[in-house]
C-alpha cells in the first residue's frame, strides 16, 4: 500500500528520473560503506594479532577494497540507467 | 595573576592565513557576486564528447582513439627502453621497475595459477596491468582534446584543455573484458574438453533440481563476471572524473553560485589526488589480478 502510494506520487510529480539516481547511489553507497568498514575491521584486528603479517595482510586488504567499492558503482549505473530510461 | 603567551608556531599561523583566506574568499564572492541562477545550458555531457576529428567511418579517430594510443605507445616504449638499460647494479629506477615486475609476476600472475600455466600467461597478463595503468594514469593529464569548444591564440582555434581518460568510455573496458571473457573461457574448454568445463560448473555432491537450479546459478554468474569487470574499471574511472569536473567548478556553474566554486575546489583538489594516487593503479592491479583468477580458476575442477 505504501509503494504504491509512493510510485504514484514518484509518477504523478515526475520526479521519477532523480528518486532513481538518489535512491542507486545512497543504498549502494550504504552497502559500501559497511562493507568496506567491516573489511579494514578485520583487518586492523588480524595486524593486531600478527604484526609480522602486516604486507600480506594490506595487499589482501587493497584486493577486498576494490571489489567491496565496485558494489557501490554497481548501483550508481543502474540508478543512471534509471535516469536515462526515466 | 597573568598568564605569559607563547608566541604561535609558523604551521598554525599558515594554518590560520589559509583558513583566513578561503573564509575571506567565499564572503568577498557571495557579497560581490551574490546568488545567480541556475544555468541550463552547461551539459556535463559535453565534457565526455567524442568528435570526429578525421572522418574514417567506423575507425575515425577521435579523442578515445588519440588517448588509446598514447597509452599502447606509452607502454611500449617505457618497457622497451627500460629492458636495454638493464644492469648488474640496478639504479632507482630499474629497482621500482624490478618491484613492478616482481608484482606482476609472483602476487598477479604466480600467485593465481601454477607456473607452467604462469609462465604461458603472464605476457597477456602484464601487458593488461600497465596498459590499463597508463591508461588510466595519463586520464589526469590536461590536454587539447575538447574539440566542441576552442580558445583563440594568435589565430589559430585550440580545442580546450580537458580531462579525459579512454577506460571513461564504456567501450575500453568492455573490450578488455571481453578479451578476458573469451581468454579464460578458451582455456577451460582447452583444458577440460568443453563437456567437461560446463560439467565443472556444476557443484559436486548435489543432485535433482537443486544441482539444476546451482548449475544455472553458475552460468549465469560466469556471464556476470565479464559486466562486473566492466563496470567496475568504467564506473570507477567515470566517477572520479565526473566529480572532479563538479567540484572543480561544475557545480557553481550549474547552480549559478559563483562562491560554491570556491568553497568546493579544495573538496576537488583532494578528491584529484586521491584518484591519481589510488584509484588508478588499483583499478589496473584489480582488473589484472582478476583476470588471473578467473584464468586460474577455469582449469580447475570443482
Amino acid at each position: 500500500m505504501l509503494t504504491h502510494i509512493i510510485s504514484f506520487a514518484a509518477a504523478s510529480t515526475g520526479v521519477g528520473a532523480g528518486l532513481g539516481i538518489g535512491i542507486g547511489g545512497g543504498l549502494g553507497a550504504l552497502g559500501a560503506g559497511v562493507g568496506i568498514g567491516i573489511l579494514f575491521a578485520a583487518v586492523i584486528q588480524a595486524v593486531a594479532r600478527q604484526p609480522e603479517m602486516r604486507d600480506e595482510i594490506t595487499q589482501i586488504q587493497w584486493l577486498g577494497f576494490a571489489l567491496t567499492e565496485a558494489c557501490f558503482f554497481y548501483g550508481l549505473v543502474a540508478g543512471l540507467i534509471s535516469y536515462v530510461l526515466k | 595573576m597573568t598568564k605569559t603567551k607563547t608566541p604561535m608556531s609558523k604551521t598554525k599561523k599558515l594554518l590560520y592565513s589559509i583558513g583566513g583566506v578561503y573564509v575571506l574568499g567565499i564572503v568577498l564572492l557571495v557579497v560581490i557576486f551574490g546568488f545567480g541562477h541556475k544555468n541550463n545550458t552547461f551539459q556535463i555531457q559535453n565534457e565526455f564528447q567524442l568528435i570526429n576529428w578525421v572522418h574514417l567511418g567506423v575507425f575515425s579517430i577521435n579523442r578515445a582513439v588519440v588517448y588509446l594510443f598514447l597509452a599502447a605507445v606509452l607502454t611500449v616504449v617505457t618497457t622497451v627502453w627500460i629492458a636495454n638499460r638493464m644492469q648488474q647494479r640496478p639504479n632507482k629506477v630499474q629497482t621500482a621497475v624490478e618491484v613492478l615486475f616482481s608484482l606482476m609476476r609472483d602476487n598477479i600472475t604466480r600467485g593465481n595459477m601454477d607456473n607452467a600455466m604462469a609462465a604461458k600467461w603472464f605476457p597477456f597478463l602484464g601487458a593488461l596491468f600497465l596498459f590499463i595503468w597508463f591508461s588510466n594514469l595519463i586520464g589526469y593529464i590536461p590536454l587539447p582534446t575538447n574539440s566542441g569548444e576552442t580558445f583563440n591564440v594568435f589565430g589559430a582555434h585550440i580545442p580546450d584543455f580537458a580531462l579525459y581518460a579512454a577506460t571513461a568510455n564504456i567501450s575500453v573496458p568492455l573490450v578488455l573484458a571481453l578479451v578476458v571473457f573469451i581468454a579464460f573461457n578458451w582455456q577451460g574448454v582447452r583444458t577440460q574438453g568443453p563437456i567437461g568445463y560446463v560439467k565443472s560448473l556444476l557443484p559436486g555432491g548435489v543432485h535433482g533440481p537443486m544441482a539444476i537450479f546451482i548449475g544455472g546459478l553458475e552460468i549465469v554468474s560466469t556471464f556476470m563476471r565479464l559486466i562486473s569487470l566492466t563496470i567496475r574499471l568504467f564506473a570507477n574511472i567515470l566517477a572520479g572524473h565526473l566529480i572532479i569536473l563538479f567540484m572543480a567548478g561544475g557545480l557553481a556553474v550549474i547552480l549559478g553560485l559563483s562562491f560554491l566554486g570556491w568553497f568546493t575546489l579544495p573538496i576537488g583538489v583532494l578528491i584529484y589526488l586521491f584518484e591519481l594516487g589510488l584509484v588508478a593503479t588499483l583499478q589496473a592491479f584489480i582488473f589484472a589480478t582478476l583476470a588471473a583468477i578467473y584464468l586460474g580458476g577455469a582449469v580447475t575442477h570443482h
